[in-house]
């Protein structure tokens, strides 16, 4: 299946690109999503631990099942106000 | 039981739904001046409490010019929302306004503006500070200092 991914803040430069697609076999989760996206841009594995993961504009833990065509976004902590 | 607490159980005076809310995402200046004066409470209420986070002239000890905010702004309106709910839940609150800059904001100016109308000063603050740190922890908006 494929998976839209959207970055964000620096995550941007991080990954040189503001988004991506990855395949992922179907019943794949949102954490082995996080997974391969590390591989595809090992910059991002310095925050994997504190890397925020939604589907669509919901925040999700990772072992949230994935579905064909989610939008999926990652980015780093949040800083409003 | 504290009198705060007992104040938390009132919710029944305001079902699900009754709170008036306000989000504005905005790349305008904040005008403050306009914002209370468009302000409305009604006769049981007692209490406004208003808030400004205004943009600091240093980050990490550097002078800086601005602070360039972005958003995920379809991901920041519902995660407010929830977190609207969530203040609803909590206090007995008649209205909930809050205005967020968007782009570049200079020093001195400000990114933020809350108000919250409620019958009594403990909620009022309560749900401001309340709402303010769940923005912080949840709303997908990022700084990029501008030096």
């Amino acid at each position: 299946m494929t998976i839209n991914v959207s970055f964000y803040s620096y995550f941007k430069d991080l990954t040189g690109v503001p988004s991506t697609s990855e395949q992922l076999p179907e019943g794949a989760t949102l954490g082995e999503l996080h997974l391969q996206l590390i591989e595809h841009f090992p910059q991002l594995g310095a925050m994997k631990n504190s890397t925020l993961l939604a589907v669509g504009v919901e925040y999700q833990p990772r072992d949230h099942p994935l579905k064909e065509g989610d939008d999926v976004a990652l980015f780093p902590p949040v800083q409003g106000g | 039981m504290t009198s705060r607490s007992s104040r938390r159980c009132k919710v029944v005076e305001f079902p699900p739904g009754s709170m008036k809310r306000e989000l504005i995402l905005t790349h305008e200046p904040i005008d403050e001046t306009a914002l209370v004066q468009g302000r409305v409470m009604s006769g049981g209420m007692g209490a406004a409490v208003s808030f400004a986070g205004v943009v600091r002239g240093t980050e990490e000890g550097a002078a800086i010019r601005a602070i360039d905010y972005e958003a995920f702004e379809p991901m920041v309106r519902r995660q407010f929302e929830l977190i609207f709910d969530d203040v609803e839940k909590r206090w007995p609150i008649e209205s909930l306004r809050l205005v967020h800059r968007l782009g570049v904001v200079a020093v001195n100016e400000p990114s933020l503006w809350v108000e919250v109308i409620a019958p009594h000063r403990g909620e009022a603050f309560a749900a401001c500070q309340h709402l303010i740190d769940e923005m912080k922890r949840l709303v997908p908006i990022w700084k990029k200092p501008v030096s």
